[in-house]
């Protein structure tokens, strides 16, 4: 089980890597999706169940439908990206792997015992409706204010405008 | 199922990692598309940072509830953007940000 966890990671890195460096958009936003994909099942190993139908159903999907659609509709831009980040990237990917892995073996060897740590009881409706219940106004205020912001950005112009 | 606290760390490490990705993609490409996956992946790693941390504290249905209010501002912004992107190629033609240096009204 331990190998398939750290295969997900593996791929979501590998996938989060090809969205980057692809120079098809389309080919970009398919591998964003999968990069997503993995996410969930790794949020899914850490038995974030929610958390990760969410992030299967809402970033893989519906991002991906933004993404795709946003592409389909700018198509016949035809300028070219520097190749420069292509020979690049490798090498500072490398380098920021090593100084990474050494900070977190440095912090591993302050971490604090796992005794005194919390534990969290009753179920995930509860948390959210009564604990985080400010979250879900903010929720719905950031909702409205992204469909009303897209409205106003997609109106037709007037004859006065 | 995971070995925690080891885990925690290696965790934090893949999002670091997918912090540097999207940084990465942010500060060299040029093509206005690019520059919101580079954002996405950057929110994947803080999706990840989070979920970890809240786990291995204990408080998975707290850093739960969390990362789906983030995941609802992410799809937002996103929106947002994209519809700003295809308003900006709609009047320059072009996704290239070197071509928006004249923000005029």
């Amino acid at each position: 089980m331990q190998e398939l966890y750290l295969i997900s990671l593996c791929a979501l890195v590998f996938f989060s890597v090809l969205a980057v460096l692809l120079k098809d958009l389309l080919k970009a936003a398919l591998s964003l999706m999968a990069a997503s994909v993995f996410l969930a099942v790794v949020l899914f190993f850490m038995k974030a169940y929610y958390a990760g139908v969410f992030e299967i159903s809402v970033v893989a999907g519906l991002i991906t439908v933004l993404f795709v659609s946003t592409i389909g509709l700018t198509r016949g831009d035809d300028f070219k990206e520097s190749k420069l980040p292509v020979y690049i990237f490798p090498l500072f990917f490398i380098w920021f792997i090593i100084i990474d892995i050494l900070i977190m073996y440095l912090l591993l060897s302050k971490m604090p015992p796992l005794t005194k740590w919390l534990s969290e009881s009753g179920k995930f409706g509860d948390v959210l409706w009564q604990k985080r219940t400010f979250d879900l106004f903010a929720q719905i205020g950031i909702i409205f204010a992204g469909v009303f912001s897209v409205l106003a950005l997609f109106r037709k112009r007037d004859k006065n405008d | 199922m995971i070995n925690l606290p080891n885990d925690f760390y290696l965790n934090l490490i893949f999002a670091f990692i997918l912090f540097f990705i999207g940084l990465y993609c942010l500060l060299s490409m040029r093509n206005l598309i690019k520059l919101l996956i580079g954002i996405e992946i950057i929110a994947k790693g803080v999706t990840l940072a989070l979920i970890s941390a809240s786990s291995v504290k204990g408080l998975i249905l707290t850093g739960q509830s969390l990362v789906i209010t983030f995941i609802v501002v992410e799809v937002c912004a996103i929106a947002v953007a994209l519809a700003l992107v295809i308003n900006l190629y709609r009047h320059t033609g072009s996704l290239d940000v070197k071509k928006l240096t004249k923000l005029r009204g």
